[in-house]
């Protein structure tokens, strides 16, 4: 495949005047290509690691591959959240081979070697042959990631020392995870349980795929027949062709700054927080009722309404999806090779929710997403047989144009729900970063 | 308890052959009015004792979603499963206890092989059932597939029924 030259050829091309918004289909295909995502996108962006309340207790970790680097995430025994790359200072062994676990300490299996859990080498498994003072300097103490911030329990890693910080970073992402954080007096979790899988396809694929509005009728159309079946003769019956005939215009696709971007968007699922179907029984009514009120009373109708009616599927550049839908899923996106990604995902929910609504959060998420339910399986098979046609047919580029050429700048731009306008973001700020446009480092 | 260990076997690969032969509907069939159908997370920590209420399941099927899974699953637009997989359940190492109220318990072992396009793959685990017996034959109240497997790396996804 073509080697991407960024001086001489362009992979993203947009023509205002023209309304044309082209990717060229190496930017999906091509190993050159993911060798220069791995050294500018991948280490320039600030990457999703995991959540605050992943880490419950002191010394409870998770060891996690974050873009193409092994690290264990874990709170020390003094309570604070670190990244340590997860190999030996000696001679590289992985010192922590559990997935998730509680450790006071890391020993290392090779030789012995014992890390404490703020990373410092705490003894060598032998008094001889070393010199006094090998480690002054530290060099020997496990590898900290270079940055490690966190917004509102979010943790994230940035490989490049000098980048600029996550709050900027984010943008108007932030706004967006303040939304999902203010459904709730208390906090937002990660609940129990996870889902991990592969897909054969590049891992822009399934961003897009993520916040893609226009796909919604042909990939999901088993769903909605589903749907339809569950709620014959019920209140709700005939709900499901009332709010997807307006789908098109009651909601919009909105870019965020730094090729982050949400869909807003009405889909008549119902929602835990604040937003009660019949389907989803009278005894939860009462307690999304106060819910909602909740809302009104801290952050007025206006926003109250956004946050509990509004399905909300976001990207954060490059790699972390949070859809705030029927019910909540943070998915972050592994790239293993230019078609090759491994995905986990979790379900998220107020602490303070009852166990009859906790049971309805955890019962919509499967009905619809991971790699069991009646949707997400259905968006991977699409994902793939695009990988494989881009893969082995030599058409050069993808059209990424719908809604585009409304404003000056895509990395700020809004849409209607099934425009492509998200997507138009996301280039963008992917072709900036890989040009080295943008460095996201700090003046 | 009510049935014996050949019985339970009997009506297993039944049940075997109806997935395999994509009679999803068929299958539903063998599911009681109160029935659960539940295949764990690989990442679940005690898949025996979780509870889908507040575990996060790949599967957790009431009797509705056992209906529309297996409806779902005769459509072309169930885009994962067209064209359709092909599949062999082997079911084996069955072992029976008596349930409450006359119903049986078994624990079978499977091996799920899966070919789709080029591709084969293997879901591997032990499925628990609560069988019942009902003025129209034996129905399964229960089953709950707990793989043995660490994620769903090498498999992608869960389409199929186990």
């Amino acid at each position: 495949m073509a080697l991407y030259d960024p001086i001489r050829e362009e992979l993203v091309k947009a023509d205002l005047a023209q309304g044309s918004f082209r990717v060229h289909r190496d930017a999906y295909r091509s190993a050159e290509v993911f060798e220069r995502e791995k050294e500018q996108i991948f280490s320039k962006c600030w990457l999703y690691l995991g959540h605050d309340t992943e880490l419950k207790k002191k010394g409870d970790f998770h060891a996690r591959r974050v873009g193409g680097r092994d690290l264990i995430f874990i709170r020390d025994k003094k309570g604070e959240v670190r990244a340590h790359y997860n190999s030996c200072t000696h001679r590289a062994a992985k010192v922590c081979r559990e997935r998730t676990g509680n450790a006071r300490n890391f020993t290392c299996p090779y030789h012995g070697w014992v890390f404490s859990s703020e990373g410092d080498l705490v003894s060598q498994n032998t008094q001889t042959g070393y010199a006094e003072g090998i480690n002054a300097d530290g060099h020997l103490d496990l590898r900290s990631v270079e940055r490690l911030e966190e917004y509102r329990g979010f943790w994230f890693v940035n490989y490049n020392p000098n980048a600029i910080n996550l709050y900027d970073y984010l943008d108007g992402a932030r706004d967006q995870i303040d939304a999902l954080c203010d459904q709730t007096e208390g906090q937002q979790i990660i609940l129990s349980g996870e889902h991990t899988y592969s897909i054969r396809a590049n891992y822009k694929l399934l961003c897009e795929n993520s916040y893609d509005g226009y796909h919604l009728f042909p990939v999901h159309a088993s769903y909605f027949d589903y749907l339809r079946d569950q709620m014959v003769g019920t209140p709700g019956e005939g709900l499901i062709d009332k709010t997807l005939q307006s789908y098109n215009t009651a909601g919009c696709a909105r870019a965020l700054g730094n090729g982050h971007a949400v869909l807003d968007s009405y889909v008549p699922t119902g929602r835990p927080i604040a937003q009660w179907l019949p389907s989803m029984g009278a005894g939860t009514r009462p307690e999304i009722e106060a819910r909602y009120a909740s809302l009104v009373r801290r952050l007025g109708e206006e926003r109250a309404k956004y946050i509990a009616e509004t399905q909300k599927n976001l990207v954060i550049f490059p790699n972390l999806v949070i859809n705030d839908i029927l019910s909540v899923t943070v998915r972050v996106i592994e790239p293993e090779s230019e078609n090759k990604i491994r995905v986990t995902a979790w379900a998220m929910g107020p602490d303070d929710e009852s166990e009859e609504l906790r049971a309805l959060r955890l019962d919509n998420f499967v009905s619809f997403l991971g790699p069991a339910g009646f949707g997400s399986p259905d968006d991977i098979e699409m994902l793939e047989i695009c990988q494989d046609a881009a893969d082995h047919t030599p058409i050069e580029w993808s059209e990424i144009s719908k809604g585009f050429g409304k404003v000056e700048n895509p990395l700020y731009g809004a849409g209607m729900p099934d425009d492509e306008i998200q997507m138009q973001a996301y280039w963008t700020m992917w072709d900036r970063v890989m040009r080295g446009i943008d460095t996201l480092e700090k003046k | 308890m009510t049935m014996t260990r050949s019985e339970v076997e009997d009506f297993l690969f039944r049940e075997a052959e109806l997935l395999d032969g994509w009679k999803t509907e068929e299958w539903a069939e063998l599911y009681s009015e109160d029935a659960l159908y539940e295949v764990t997370s690989p990442a679940c920590e005690d898949p025996l004792g979780a509870d889908a209420r507040n575990t996060l399941f790949l599967v957790s099927d009431r009797i509705d979603r056992i209906r529309g899974r297996a409806k779902r699953l005769t459509k072309k637009t169930a885009h994962a499963e067209y064209p359709r997989s092909k599949t062999r359940h082997m079911v084996s190492n069955v072992r029976i206890s008596a349930g409450d109220d006359g119903s049986t318990k078994a624990r079978a072992n499977f091996a799920v092989f899966r070919t789709k396009e080029d591709t084969s793959t293997v879901y591997m685990g032990e499925a628990l059932f609560t069988l019942v017996e009902t003025p129209e034959g034996v129905r399964i109240r229960h089953k709950r597939c707990v793989l043995d497997l660490n994620s769903l790396y090498n498999q992608g996804r869960l389409t199929i029924i186990l």
